[in-house]
């Protein structure tokens, strides 16, 4: 067994000085987008709290323009996608890939820190413009029109070595399962950024239809690319720390390329019954509801592959984090249908359950699944363990129940918009008075992101330790059960 | 953001440790899916089918009322672009249909009116006369002795005025349902025809059948649309 240091094995030392010094060649790029990514995600969060306290009492904090719910809202989700989802994304990207191909990061390493620090002064820019009243209002594409060049720039810096890496590697058999995902959110990401930014920035007088494009990108940017980096690293992280093989290569294959056929053909189902060519919304809400099947695929795959080893979901953070993200992908996939399907989406149309679905996605699956990354590539990176076991388990259950707030909260909460809409009983009722009946389910949401924001603060200061080099000097994991005693079971280490 | 070299940083082993104690990357097997899970994506797939076929406008870039075909109008009643679909009698007696069950709880649906209670609209001579008389009655409502088809009826609190409820588009539609059905044939009565009697004729009380005796052959005048519902206008002056 490899973990057994009391017998020297020639291969194995050779094979995990290897690891280190891949581990070594990243280290630069992957620290500074994950510990950026966790400084926006903590905006993030506090921006949610208040752009959700601003939707129930408008006059909270007096009249200041730059804080509204008009501005606060795009700079909320604008800092959750851009610069914690990307960010983390790539930088988790960039080590799963370098780890899968066993190809070190040659050279470029200033070209992919300074292209990090135009990531973030870009979106700094575009943040604070979108404050400062900028917007364009295209959701999810609110920072003014010269950021996208920028980002879209900074991304191809990474996702050339990513791709490149894969280019060289050996391919053992069963090399595509998680390094699929990876490569195909390489691609992917520029595909739809540059099609959505040239459509709505360039092309004029789109009308009625650049809506219907803004919703394709929505759906498009988190089927294509969240979702991808999130499977990606599940499909890495749960062989990795389970030791137990990936059950299907089949249903592995099934789920990637189902789900690189259908992501891109669902959005515009958001404009159902609207001023569209009705054939674009319901390919929308069939592809939607299709996408089911990769969502199924993948959700099978994952319960056969951990079927029986949910004890050291228990103990390792990583596979805790990984497990749930992953279980937030099948409830993402049903949100998605339950959004696209006309026979209740004529209910949901318009409502917070579409919120539902872009957190569910963004943070319940593809956030949980990075977090549980980061809580396993930091310590090969910083050369100490994690601190606390506390601020951990913190992070989990704040989030899980966080996450799980809104997104019930939003589902139901749209369903009652929806259908008090739709009910003639209630057409002589002025909007206002849904919005009042709505309120109820947005000081929940309120609370939900200050318990997600108080996890965020524990995810920040201890990550912000392990970078400075400040964890604990152990040559054992750190796990969330045994904690009473530390040496015991290195050879059962799950981390 | 690179961590600050440690005094310790020499102990490979510890810095390594993390490395060491890693699982190999394993290949995945090939277990067999089991059945269910395949069904029930099978039946995913047919819910995601229910969303394309009747949904898609024809494929048409023109049409965005999911509901409707590229040959024509939105096939519900009442729908979008429903009257291009229809012509006007067509969309008349089908809005008309829906409209008597207002009427039907009485006059029953088969329009045969209960004997002694409630008279019939089937073959009456009030139904199927002068429009004129027929509107006042829906329009403003009908009390006292009453004789149909040689039946007399006497019913208590007589016939309620309907004006108010409905507007004069649904009671037209109403109006020439009932003329038009169980065996009726009569003109189109259209929605300019009753709101001329509206604008004439304001009273407050429900009608007598002898009030109503000088409209018994009048016909409100008006354009009827062409089509069945005109060219049956000549039925009645025939007979």
């Amino acid at each position: 067994m490899q973990t057994t240091p009391a017998t020297p094995d020639t291969d194995l030392q050779a094979d995990n000085l290897r690891r280190a010094a891949i581990d070594k060649s990243v280290k630069g790029p992957v620290l500074f987008l994950f510990t950026n990514g966790a400084f926006w995600l903590m905006l993030s969060t506090l921006l949610g709290v208040l752009a959700a306290i601003k939707l129930v009492e408008p006059e909270f904090l007096g009249n200041c323009p730059y804080l509204t719910y008009g501005r606060l809202q795009p700079a909320h989700i604008n800092a959750l996608v851009y610069g914690w989802g990307v960010q983390a994304a790539l930088g988790v990207m960039l080590w799963i890939m370098a780890r899968r191909s066993g190809q070190e990061l040659k050279g470029g390493k200033s070209l992919l820190i300074t292209a990090g620090v135009f990531w973030n002064i870009t979106i700094t820019f575009g943040i604070v413009s979108v404050i400062m009243g900028k917007s364009t209002s295209i959701e999810w594409l609110e920072m003014p029109k010269f950021v996208w060049p920028v980002l879209l720039a900074c991304f191809l810096c990474y996702a050339w070595p990513i791709a490149r890496m894969f280019g060289r590697a050996f391919r053992p058999e069963g090399f595509m399962v998680s390094t699929w995902y990876i490569l195909g959110a390489c691609f992917w990401f520029p595909w739809i950024f540059i099609t959505a930014n040239v459509a709505l920035h360039c092309l004029p007088g789109l009308g009625a239809i650049g809506a219907g494009i803004d919703a394709w990108y929505i759906h498009a940017l988190i089927l294509l690319f969240f979702v991808p980096v999130g499977v990606g690293a599940a499909y890495y992280f749960i062989p990795k720390v389970t030791g137990q093989p990936i059950a299907s290569a089949q249903l592995a294959s099934a789920g990637f390329w189902s789900l690189a056929i259908l992501g891109g053909w669902t959005g515009m189902q958001k404009y159902m019954g609207g001023p569209l060519p009705a054939w674009m919304s319901s390919v929308g809400a069939c592809a939607g509801v299709l996408l089911l099947i990769p969502v199924g695929l993948v959700g099978l795959n994952h319960h056969l592959t951990t079927l029986g080893k949910h004890s050291s979901v228990a103990a390792s953070p990583t596979l805790r984090f990984i497990f749930f993200g992953a279980l937030f992908y099948p409830v993402s996939g049903l949100v998605l249908a339950l959004n696209s399907a006309f026979w209740t989406g004529a209910n949901l149309q318009f409502t917070q359950s579409w919120y539902a679905f872009q957190v569910v996605s963004v943070y319940g699956f593809f956030s949980m699944c990075v977090f549980g990354a980061i809580y396993y590539i930091v310590p090969r990176l910083s050369g100490c363990e994690w601190l606390s076991v506390r601020l951990i388990r913190n992070h989990f259950w704040f989030s899980v129940y966080g996450i799980g707030t809104i997104i019930i909260m939003s589902l139901v909460a749209g369903w009652q918009q929806g259908v008090d809409l739709n009910d003639p009983e209630h057409w002589d009722q002025t909007f206002m008075n849904h919005v009042i009946n709505s309120r109820p389910y947005v000081v929940s949401r309120a609370v939900a992101w200050a318990l997600i924001s108080f996890s965020n603060c524990m995810f920040l200061l201890h990550l912000l330790l392990m970078v400075a080099g400040l964890g604990r000097r152990s040559s054992a994991p750190t796990l969330l059960e045994h904690d009473h005693d530390d040496q015991a079971l290195p050879h059962e280490a799950h981390a | 953001m690179s961590a600050p070299a440690h005094p310790d940083s020499t102990d490979l082993d510890r810095l390594h440790s993390a490395v060491k104690r890693e699982k190999e990357d394993l290949a995945p097997e090939s277990q067999p899916a089991p059945l269910w899970a395949m069904f029930l994506l099978m039946l995913v797939a047919i819910i995601a089918g229910g969303q394309l076929g009747p949904m898609t406008g024809g494929w048409s870039f023109n049409v965005s009322n999911p509901f409707a075909t590229a040959g024509g109008g939105d096939p519900r009643p009442g729908g979008a672009g429903a009257g291009d679909a229809l012509d006007p009698f067509a969309l008349a007696m089908k809005k008309g249909a829906s409209g008597y069950a207002v009427c039907g709880g009485c006059h029953q649906g088969n329009g045969g009116g209960l004997p002694g209670q409630f008279p019939p609209l089937a073959k009456s001579e009030f139904v199927l006369g002068g429009t004129e008389r027929l509107i006042r009655i829906v329009q403003h409502g009908l009390t006292g002795p009453i004789t149909v088809n040689g039946q007399g009826f006497n019913t208590p609190g007589g016939m309620m005025p309907f004006g108010a409820a409905m507007s004069s588009q649904d009671l037209a539609n109403v109006l020439t349902f009932v003329r038009n059905s169980w065996g009726n044939e009569g003109s189109m009565i259209t929605k300019e025809m009753v709101q001329k009697v509206r604008d004439e004729e304001k009273r407050a009380s429900q009608w007598t059948a002898a009030d109503l005796a000088p409209f018994a052959e009048k016909n409100v005048p008006g354009d009827i649309p062409a089509g069945p519902g005109a060219t049956a206008a000549a039925a009645p002056a025939a007979k």
